[in-house]
């Protein structure tokens, strides 16, 4: 039972692996950004990159998939999506066109195999990256026997929470941050630079899923649509919590994490998703602004 | 005013005439490929309508399409006489077989648990007749908990995606059924009394070419009704119809319906003439490429939408011929895709539009044709 329930935290803690971006991009931004799922993919690659060519292991491409997607969603902020606050549902769009590009340019390697050119680690085919020896085989706690690596992905998606929600709360950015979720309009008058917030928001959205792609790499082969179904997961997380609320997030992932697991451990993984999926369209239905709402807005 | 509303016409009766005489064109190969494109263009005129006109942006089109393509597919497998005399003696689906329990009597009733269903889809009417009544019963299901909850914009996108996805588990998950990931296929052609719908020949293609014209007419007929009209008030500010005194819910389920049963029948006519129906119907990126057509051709515009849906498909068949080709297209898709949202929300058809308004050129005249995207997208985002 004990081991069920530790599967159950770690399936939740990769929800919110990919869900806290998420979170940040869409409360605070009001941006549904389908491209998440590719940066999640982009870090994963970093990884595989970085372990071909560097020899670096998980450790090192943390930060480094951190930088290399925070500049991407820079990129991506102030080319499309800043042109398109207000419209919700015209950045799904829009993202979702980036999402593809993305994916293309990873299948086609920046176009270089039109050339003949092939660059080892990316291309259409799978990927696999080595753990480092330390984060392999399983730990015991009590009488459950416990995988490293699912155990890694908890603790590193704990401090990535922790973080985030000191960097929100605790620092005068994350209180402009707070502010343009509250009333954009309202904190650009009190004089925050909101374009500038933003765009460093949706940096910071884009670098934790860069991170979690890191995680990923870990125990999933790395292939270019690897992302799609995250994306999706992701923001049942968010709606469920309730949007703009991080301890909503952090609830829902754990709850629909440990559906999953229960459930899977009851029937099979299909059907473990199958009602993960009903109860979120319940508690939608249910309570349409989410577990956790803000007021405001 | 009117003659804008001439020239409209004009337009689809073009369309029409076009498509009619396609076939003269074309070998059969492209014939039954043209075929299936019309079959998107009917999905991209379903998403208009409910995106466009309704302001509901349903990213769970491909429930619907899925279940109308089901439902004429189980009839259509049990009129297979290849995949029935596969090693019984009595006539059973071929995946029944292999998925039965060793020792179980090779009836429909009972060969698995739950192959009675089966059982009322021997008769292919039967069949089509469900392709139409489940699609519409789901909406009717779904749309009313939803409006009547006054839940709205993204909060329904979000909740059409999990829905289909959770059907698509289902489906997968019901192996001895549905034949899970591999769907059906191998199935027999579709019987109109004697007059068998072979997917290679011109008789086919006119079954579809026709379905998808009346669709066209008749939608277009539809939101030009008081009840259409109504409808596009809820969508530019649904509080004020509330006020109104209009049942703003009942408008939007009955619209949710009837693109849900265009989208049915889309999907019936894909499986006759595409011979398989599979769980990649109800993939989350078939739902959403249903929408990227209908927002290059245009969203808000029933023909647009249509001949976005077809003008993409027959340019990436083309274009896909070309060896080595065919990712990079879907790279330039994705482009086309940011670039229609960035600076073409209205679609081609908001070109078309446009160019019809400079061509009647009346100075004076409001443009009550053409309608304000933005003011429903951004309607939508609240």
């Amino acid at each position: 039972m004990l081991e069920v329930l530790f599967i159950g935290l770690s399936l939740g803690s990769i929800l919110l692996l990919v869900a806290l971006g998420l979170a940040i991009t869409y409360g605070a931004m009001g941006v549904i950004n389908m491209a998440h799922g590719e940066m999640v993919m982009v870090g994963a690659y970093v990884t595989v990159l970085s372990g071909i060519y560097l020899g670096a292991n998980v450790f090192i491409a943390i930060p480094l998939a951190f930088i290399v997607t925070a500049l991407l969603g820079l990129l991506i902020e102030r080319v499309v999506v800043r042109r398109l606050y207000g419209r919700l549902l015209d950045t799904l769009l829009a993202t979702w066109g980036i999402a593809i590009l993305i994916q293309q340019a990873v299948r086609l390697e920046f176009g270089l195999s039109f050339f003949g050119i092939h660059i080892a680690g990316l291309g259409p085919g799978l990927q696999n990256v080595s753990v480092p020896e330390i984060l392999q085989g399983t730990l015991s706690i009590g009488a459950a026997e416990i995988n490293r690596y699912r155990a890694f992905i908890i603790i590193v998606t704990a401090i990535l929470a922790v973080l985030t929600w000191l960097i929100i709360y605790r620092t005068s950015i994350g209180m402009q941050v707070r502010a343009i979720i509250r009333n954009p309009k309202m904190a650009a008058a009190c004089g925050i630079d909101v374009t500038r917030v933003n765009a460093l928001t949706f940096a910071f959205g884009s670098g934790l899923a860069g991170v979690a792609g890191v995680m990923m790499s870990g125990f999933k082969t790395v292939f270019p649509d690897m992302g799609t179904s995250m994306v999706v997961d992701g923001f049942l997380v968010v709606v469920m919590g309730g949007v703009g609320s991080l301890l909503g997030s952090v609830l829902s992932a754990g709850i629909l994490g440990e559906i999953n697991g229960l459930v899977a451990a009851a029937t099979n993984d299909i059907l473990a998703r199958a009602v993960v999926f009903g109860v979120v369209i319940a508690i939608i239905v249910l309570k349409p602004k989410g577990l956790f709402a803000l007021k405001g807005r | 005013m009117l003659s804008k509303q001439k020239i409209d016409w004009a337009i689809y009766a073009a369309f029409v005439i076009l498509i009619m005489l396609a076939p003269l064109a074309m070998d059969t190969f492209w014939l039954n490929r043209v075929a299936k494109y019309l079959v998107y263009g009917m999905l991209g005129t379903a998403v208009a309508l409910s995106w466009g006109y309704a302001g509901i942006l349903n990213l769970g089109q491909g429930l619907f399409f899925g279940a109308g393509a089901y439902m004429l597919a189980m009839s259509l497998k049990l009129a297979s006489t290849t995949s029935l005399q596969q090693g019984s003696d009595k006539p059973v689906p071929d995946f029944m077989l292999w998925n039965a329990e060793p020792g179980a009597p090779t009836e429909l009733c009972c060969i698995t648990k739950a192959s009675f269903l089966w059982l009322p889809f021997q008769s292919q009417w039967f069949g089509v007749a469900m392709g139409l009544i489940l699609p519409v019963l789901l909406a009717t299901v779904l749309g009313t908990i939803v409006f009547r909850k006054r839940i709205a914009g993204v909060f329904v996108s979000i909740i059409t995606l999990a829905l289909v996805l959770l059907v698509r588990l289902v489906v997968i998950d019901s192996q001895p059924v549905t034949n899970g990931f591999n769907g059906l296929t191998d199935l027999g052609w579709f019987n109109v009394f004697g007059l068998e719908f072979d997917p290679y020949v011109t008789a086919t293609y006119y079954l579809v070419a026709v379905s998808l014209s009346l669709v066209l007419v008749g939608v277009r007929l539809l939101v030009e009704t008081r009840a259409g009209i109504v409808l596009q008030a809820v969508r530019d500010d649904q509080n004020r119809a509330r006020y109104l005194g209009f049942d703003v819910p009942a408008y939007q389920t009955f619209f949710f319906a009837v693109s849900a049963a265009i989208a049915g029948v889309a999907g019936m006519l894909y499986v006759i003439v595409s011979e398989f129906a599979s769980p990649t119907f109800m993939d989350l990126s078939f739902s959403i490429t249903m929408v990227v057509w209908a927002a290059v051709g245009g969203r808000s515009s029933v023909l647009g939408a249509c001949i976005g849906a077809i003008l993409i498909n027959v340019i990436s068949a083309t274009v896909s011929e070309t060896e080595g080709f065919a990712e990079a297209w879907k790279a330039i898709i994705g482009l086309i895709f940011v670039l229609v949202v960035l600076y073409l929300p209205r679609g081609l058809a908001g070109l078309a539009h446009d160019f019809v308004d400079r061509f009647v050129a009346r100075k004076s005249s409001p443009s009550g044709q053409t309608i304000g995207v933005t003011g429903a997208s951004s309607q939508a985002a609240e």
